[in-house]
């Protein structure tokens, strides 16, 4: 028997409200030892569920259906409970996906670790905690000794899923599932975690299965890969295979819509709007635009500078500078993008060229009009120019209303049109956003991520704006979705002349959307220009940094 | 409103509430006797078939006394509600609304209110106002408006700072509309789900003010008092205190199991 | 992390100045409103508890009236009045009884050890069948069981006090005639009433706590013990317990209230002197003072319970940051109050 794992037949099905329905419908597959296997797929795969089957814990109303688990020739979906504990742990490690919610916050870390040498390698109190430490330093924790003395909060997330790394490999288990182990953490930590990871295995022969969504991550790391598309397997191979030949039709997709595989910006396709009635519907609400002494840049934005001040209570005020002396400007018509990793400013600095927030000091000019000091009816007038889409399609939508109502609101807003032509209206902008206007009855909670950022497009697009502030709005999205909302912004680029502010921290998204790139760092602007420059020939040493550690550098086509 | 009719509990309790409310506009469709004149001869009779409940010392058929106190019980509970609601969403609204100072020192206020016992509140109201089911119902909705206001305050404060308002404000709308359109419809259901598990809570309040004597006087048959007044025949006829308490019971469960599925529980 | 003793003793201060702080202001505002509700109210609050104490009789000469007042601090404007009772209150001096013509001060510290044992048993009762069913809920691998156990909790709260209470007298009184009905001098007396209590107060404690022990089940840090192998009790033991007591213990001051209130109808139906019947007799009598003097102890009570709760809180909770900290605490009190 050379198989470490061997999954036959495996379902799974939850059980809801509103019935069952199957996560997991018979999936085969092997790992041997040592290798490292990725699992890929999107969210609704079914993968997550998989990982959890794997050591028989699944989420609340789960079910393990049919199927056997053979791990190192015991079928773990026979085993007693008593059994299974003492290969979980010790056998078999996991990492979970947030690193932030999977350690208890009430226990020290170091402690976290012991907990689990004591329980399977039977050392002493004080021998576990030795060892804890000497765990600390290998997943790459600097000061371990000191840092098994803190408490969860008090570690950055890449450290804390060092930690629960550190668990998983605590007792040299034969095989560790990682599910998602990184897609909570930013690129640069991501590359770090991962890289430990790849060392752990290789030192001590571990198998690893990688659950991810992300195909190029897939591809750096995982000697094998399975696609899962609905809770079936639809593609296995090596890598280099399924990546460079890929079989099935969705993992061409899949393959097709990565964006830190592919490269290049995309290329608007025509948005069709059928018929003259449809068109006038559609713009409805547009403002009449002046050509005349046009600006060439739609936003000027010079020496921005907001400070929050954290507050520790009585006395000790200590300021976080967000916003830096960031200056930039958009030309009209074009795609200009702010990409950094969490904490850079991006953000605030989208939200003051939005005018949601005020700057400390600087100025803000729209086609060439300081709006900084505009209050009242006229900065209400300016919102029907400038217009943000948020990146939480869950949270931007008001769940009490249906789509027609959010998305004729702006009109309703601004009394634009009867209720009819509002409806009407409505309509055609779902058209444009390549939605079926039969979703106009809908509450967002029945549509996917996908169809309610469309909805929110669709939004700020019915007041005719000029610009669009956009804030990481595919980041919440799967891959392919991802893609499919990228292209939509860019052929609406084209069609109604739209310029955006576009908001990332996925270079590999920003690459096929932007014309001009601003990289952000600690709330400042380390390093612009046009996007292609920036790519291709960086110049500054972080912009480096976070170019290698887009995932499918090492492998990539 | 399909997994609604699927669930059995639902159902009944549905049909209790029902039940009750008829009872409250209607008794007497709904009696069985007069529920103030007994029959002396059929004095402390056991639950049967003429006396449902059974009869008590002066021979008053007890069925038909509940039924006829569901009014004062039920009514009661209803007005402190309205006070209560009416008290506490105001505070909370206001609170949760403007913010700041004003928050803070409403909170402070609210705080308090909550600091003391609802029913050593109501009680300090009785004592001030007198005796009487009006006064009770204000004592008891004075109780619950403390909770009331900061529940109805965290629901504002949680859709203001939504993302979809902040959105909404991204587009132009102006903050009347905004009131309108997003505020109150979500935090309607909370606020609503919370008034009637207070319907509940002030059934048991009002009915427990009754039983220690401060409810609408004798002989009216509110359901603590007759409760109250089975205490003295609790070792030779139960039935005096034990049924019209079941019946308080049930209707209690019925309500909050209504309010909890209002509240969008399960 | 390393801090410094003098920032340590700021830290410290900045903890405990504004607990402080609301303590007096919680005792001060509950002085406050029952004096505002009790006076300002329609109906002189003097001639509203002569006319129960002495019916017909009751005295009409201005003089007498007057002399009645300055004995019962009633006399001088309400503002006077408000300020030398507030002053007295301060000394301890919580005024006369105008039913008893006994010192309230007196009247409350002999009926608080009877209601105090009561309190203590049924918050012990509540806690501890709270925990043992919520163990139960969470080690069982039936769901209609788990199911039917959380279910528990909607009954205890629809039982009126007045009711469950008589039942327990009829079944263990008169029934079987094992404990006493009523009085406080048999030392199983505080026995039936502690029960009767402790089902609406533990039936709180159990809504606040097994929600936290069910969100703490499905939280992310318990599938990672129970992938690291570790047994159903000691999860609950070791990681879920200690993280579902830190809401909870945040409403025990709202259950102190709770049971002060509850204890005017208990003792009322097991006929026990304590501050509940106190209260109630007080307000029968239309009593002024002793409510007065009543609402002043029970807002003490409920403060130093909950300036207990707060530092404990501190202790055990190593994220204690006092924004957050007041965050946790005030979301755990409004889902208490919620589910109340």
């Amino acid at each position: 028997m050379t198989e470490l794992l061997q999954v036959r037949g495996l379902e799974v099905e939850y059980t809801t409200r509103s019935g069952t329905t199957p996560a997991v419908r018979g999936v085969d597959f092997d790992v041997e030892r040592g290798a490292v296997v990725a699992i890929v797929g999107e969210s609704g795969s079914g993968k997550s569920t998989i990982s959890q089957a794997l050591i028989r814990q699944v989420a609340e109303g789960g079910r393990i259906t049919g199927g056997s688990v053979v791990f190192d020739g015991r079928d773990l979906l026979q085993l007693p409970e008593k059994s299974l504990r003492s290969l979980r742990g010790a056998r078999i490690g996991f990492v979970p996906q947030d690193p932030s919610s999977s350690l208890n916050p009430l226990i020290k870390v170091g402690e976290q670790i012991a907990e689990s040498l004591r329980l399977h390698t039977g050392l002493s109190r004080k021998d576990a905690a030795k060892r804890a430490v000497e765990i600390l330093a290998e997943v790459g924790i600097s000061e371990p000794a000191a840092r098994a003395d803190q408490y969860p909060h008090e570690l950055s997330g890449g450290m804390r899923q060092r930690v629960l790394i550190g668990i998983a490999w605590a007792c040299e288990p034969a095989l560790v599932i990682a599910d998602e182990p990184t897609s909570a953490l930013d690129v640069t930590v991501q590359r770090h975690v991962l890289d430990r990871m790849e060392l752990l295995a290789a030192q001590h022969d571990t198998a690893v299965l990688l659950v991810t969504h992300d195909l190029a991550v897939a591809a750096d790391r995982a000697s094998r890969m399975l696609v899962m598309n609905q809770g079936r397997i639809v593609e296995q191979g090596t890598a280099a295979d399924v990546l460079g030949d890929p079989q099935h039709e969705y993992t061409r997709r899949l393959v097709a819509a990565a964006p830190g595989l592919s490269s290049g910006r995309m290329h608007p396709r025509p948005v069709e709007v059928h018929g003259e009635d449809t068109r006038r519907a559609l713009t409805l609400g547009f403002a009449e635009r002046r050509d005349a002494d046009r600006v060439p840049n739609i936003l000027e934005v010079e020496d921005l500078v907001k400070t929050y001040s954290l507050r520790g209570g009585l006395g000790d005020k200590s300021t976080l500078v967000a916003v830096d002396h960031v200056s930039f400007s958009v030309p009209r018509g074009t795609t200009y993008s702010l990409v950094g990793e969490s904490g850079s400013g991006k953000t605030t600095t989208a939200r003051i060229a939005a005018r949601l927030v005020q700057a400390d000091s600087g100025v803000v000019r729209f086609d060439g009009q300081d709006i900084g000091e505009l209050r009242g009816e006229s900065l209400r007038q300016l919102r029907r120019r400038v217009q943000v889409v948020y990146q939480n399609p869950f949270g931007s939508l008001d769940p009490t209303m249906t789509v027609e109502a959010i998305v004729s609101e702006p009109l309703t807003a601004f009394r634009i049109g009867s209720r009819a032509e509002r409806r009407e209206t409505a309509r055609a902008l779902l058209d444009a956003v390549r939605l079926d206007p039969e979703f106009a009855s809908r509450k967002p909670a029945q549509l996917s991520g996908g169809q309610r950022q469309r909805v929110a497009i669709a939004r700020a697009l019915a007041l005719g704006p000029e610009l669009l502030v956009l804030d990481e709005p595919v980041s919440a999205l799967d891959v392919s979705v991802q893609e499919q909302i990228l292209q939509l912004l860019v052929d609406l680029q084209r069609e109604f002349a739209l310029s955006y502010l576009f908001i990332s921290h996925d270079l590999g998204v920003i690459r096929q959307i932007s014309d001009s790139v601003a990289v952000m760092q600690h709330g400042r602007v380390v390093e612009s220009g046009s996007a292609e420059t920036v790519m291709s020939t960086p110049q500054d040493a972080y912009t480096r940094e976070l170019l290698a550690a887009i995932p499918g550098a090492h492998s990539g086509p | 409103m399909k997994t609604l009719l699927t669930r059995p509990g639902m159902i009944v309790s549905a049909l209790i509430v029902i039940a009750a409310l008829a009872l409250t506009f209607a008794p007497q469709l709904f009696a069985t006797h007069d529920p103030y004149e007994g029959i002396p001869a059929d004095q402390l009779q056991p639950p049967s078939a003429a006396h449902w409940f059974g009869t008590d010392a002066l021979g008053r058929d007890l069925y038909s006394r509940v039924v006829y106190g569901a009014f004062l019980s039920l009514a009661t509970a209803g007005l402190a509600v309205v006070v209560g609601v009416a008290i506490g969403a105001v505070v909370g609204l206001v609170s949760g609304f403007i913010g700041g100072r004003v928050d803070f020192v409403l909170m402070r206020i609210v705080d308090v209110v909550i600091a003391v016992p609802s029913i050593l509140l109501s009680l300090i109201v009785v004592a001030g106002l007198g005796f009487g089911a009006v006064p009770v119902a204000i004592g008891v909705g004075i109780g619950a408006a403390g909770s009331f206001a900061r529940v109805t305050r965290s629901q504002v404060v949680r859709v203001r700072t939504a993302e979809y308002v902040e959105a909404a404000r991204s587009m132009g709308v102006r903050w009347p509309a905004i009131l309108v359109r997003h505020v109150f419809p979500n935090s309607a259901r909370p606020v609503i789900a919370l008034a009637a598990l207070e319907v509940g809570t002030a059934i048991l309040a009002v009915s427990a003010l009754s039983f220690l004597g401060f409810g609408a006087a004798p002989p009216a048959p509110e359901w603590g008092a007759l409760v109250s007044y089975g205490r003295d025949f609790l070792a030779t006829a139960w039935w005096l205190s034990v049924l019209p308490g079941a019946v308080i019971l049930v209707v209690v469960l019925a309500v909050n199991r209504l309010a909890r599925a209002i509240g969008g529980e399960r | 992390m390393k801090q410094t003793g003098d920032s340590r003793a700021r830290r410290a201060l900045r903890f405990i100045a504004p607990r402080l702080f609301q303590f007096v202001f919680v005792v001060w505002a509950a002085y406050t409103v029952t004096f505002l509700l009790l006076h300002l109210l329609p109906g002189d609050p003097l001639i509203a508890a002569l006319s129960v104490k002495g019916g017909d009789a009751t005295p009409t000469d201005p003089a007498e009236l007057s002399e009645l007042r300055a004995r019962y601090g009633l006399d001088g404007s309400v503002w006077d009045q408000y300020v030398t009772n507030g002053l007295a209150a301060l000394r301890g001096d919580l005024g006369v009884s105008i039913a008893t013509g006994q010192n309230v001060g007196d009247m409350i510290a002999r009926a608080l050890p009877n209601t105090a044992i009561v309190a203590v048993l049924a918050l012990l009762i509540g806690v501890v069948v709270s925990l043992l069913i919520t163990y139960w809920a969470f080690v069982t691998r039936a769901g209609w069981l788990r199911n039917t156990l959380l279910q528990i909790p909607p009954l205890g709260v629809a039982i009126p006090a007045f009711f469950s209470g008589l039942v327990l007298v009829s079944i263990f009184a008169y029934g079987l005639g094992i404990l006493p009905s009523s009085g406080t001098r048999n030392p199983l007396s505080p026995i039936l009433p502690a029960i009767t209590l402790a089902m609406p107060v533990g039936a709180i404690f159990f809504q606040v706590f097994s929600a936290a022990v069910l969100e703490a089940r499905a939280s992310s840090y318990v599938f990672t013990a129970i992938a690291k192998g570790v047994s159903l009790p000691t999860l609950f033991f070791r990681h879920v317990l200690r993280n579902a007591l830190l809401p909870s213990i945040t409403i025990l001051g709202l259950l102190i209230g709770y049971l002060a209130g509850g204890t005017a109808v208990v003792e009322s139906v097991f006929s026990r002197d304590g501050i509940g019947r106190l209260t109630v007799d007080a307000v029968l009598a239309r009593d002024s003072n002793v409510v007065q003097g009543v609402v002043i102890v029970v807002a003490v009570v409920y403060s130093v319970v909950n300036l207990l709760v707060d530092f404990s809180y501190g202790l055990t909770d190593p994220r204690t940051r006092p924004a957050a900290l007041r965050r946790r605490v005030q979301d755990a009190r409004n889902q208490a109050v919620v589910e109340r």
